[in-house]
């Protein structure tokens, strides 16, 4: 299966941190490029930051329209088109975990759960030098959950 | 078995401008919204439809650089040069939705009208339930001389056939 990008976003709807493995046909996964340098400056039609913002209001929208007709309990796990699948996991603080994959992939709901516990929580949040809240990502960038977010993702999914 | 059409919770249909045209709720089993709710949702979805197949990653390509093109165009990103996913396959919108709960499956016509079919996570077969819809929808609906088109959809025949198709179904 192919991982195609994956987004944090924290409980004020701010993307705190998003990456993108582009399977480039030349080159490995080792090589992708993490889009959180370069982007800023419009470069083409549309930027990653602006995909961002869609994908959250994507998730947004079907979360409430879930928990309207499926009770406040209910939770939308990932949604299919023809093109790739998109996978959700909400934390109880309402941090939101997004993840697309190609359509052959599994339920990704543990694995999402796995970054959230073994990740996240052990480098970000137990991280004594970092804020409560990550505004523009600060916190979420350390060098070591970066990495084992890659490895995890090379390796393990 | 005598009950078969459990498992199909209710079905929304959606005209081509996001507007609900039919709403009918067959076994509960999910929350009862208000009209106004119900023209909500179908127009929150229908925009959501909308946005989910422009998300759709963008798998850049490798193009031989050709001498035709002049040299400022080529050092520019290539931004036009990307291929889907599932190349061959014509980029859709939202298709399905799993949630601990229920399966939304979403059926779009060839001119736009949504057929949004909630079902048990478990239901089978799901996308012959949906064709069987769209036929009795043109069957009934679209040959109607009375309807209108993207009006609500107010006929009794598709009512009673929908009911009973389901009701039957093996």
């Amino acid at each position: 299966m192919v991982v195609y990008s994956f987004y944090i976003f924290d409980r004020h709807a701010e993307c705190i941190y998003k990456r993108r493995w582009l399977p480039r046909p030349t080159s490995i996964v080792g090589k992708s490029r993490s889009e959180a340098a370069p982007t800023g400056l419009g470069q083409t039609v549309r930027s990653s930051d602006d995909d961002s913002k869609l994908v959250f209001g994507t998730v947004f929208s079907l979360r409430n329209m879930v928990r309207k007709l499926g009770g406040e309990d209910d939770n939308f796990v990932s949604f299919t088109t023809s093109q790739y699948k998109l996978h959700y996991y909400e934390t109880p603080t309402n941090t939101k975990f997004v993840m697309l994959t190609d359509l052959k992939s599994p339920s990704m709901r543990i694995a999402l759960q796995q970054i959230y516990i073994n990740l996240f929580v052990e480098y970000v949040v137990k991280n004594p030098l970092s804020p409560t809240e990550h505004p523009g990502g600060v916190g979420v960038n350390n060098e070591l959950f970066e990495e084992s977010l890659e490895q995890f993702v090379v390796c393990v999914i | 078995m005598p009950s078969t059409d459990r498992g199909v919770f209710s079905l929304i249909i959606i005209n081509k401008a996001g507007g609900l045209i039919y709403q009918r709720e067959f076994q509960a089993g999910l929350h009862k919204l208000s009209t106004n709710d119900y023209l909500v949702l179908a127009g929150t979805f229908h925009g959501v439809h909308a946005i989910t197949r422009s998300i759709t990653p963008k798998i850049p390509s490798v193009q031989p650089p050709s001498p035709a093109t002049s040299s400022p165009s080529t050092t520019a990103p290539a931004a036009s040069s990307y291929s889907y996913p599932n190349p061959g396959v014509p980029v859709t919108g939202l298709d399905y939705l799993e949630t601990d709960k229920f399966r939304l499956t979403c059926f779009q016509t060839l001119t736009g009208t949504k057929f949004l079919l909630f079902t048990d996570p478990l239901t089978g077969n799901v996308d012959t339930i949906v064709q069987k819809i769209y036929e009795l929808y043109a069957d009934f609906v679209m040959k109607n001389p009375f309807y209108q088109i993207e009006m609500p959809v107010r006929c009794e025949a598709f009512d009673r056939h929908l009911g009973a198709w389901l009701r039957g179904r093996a």
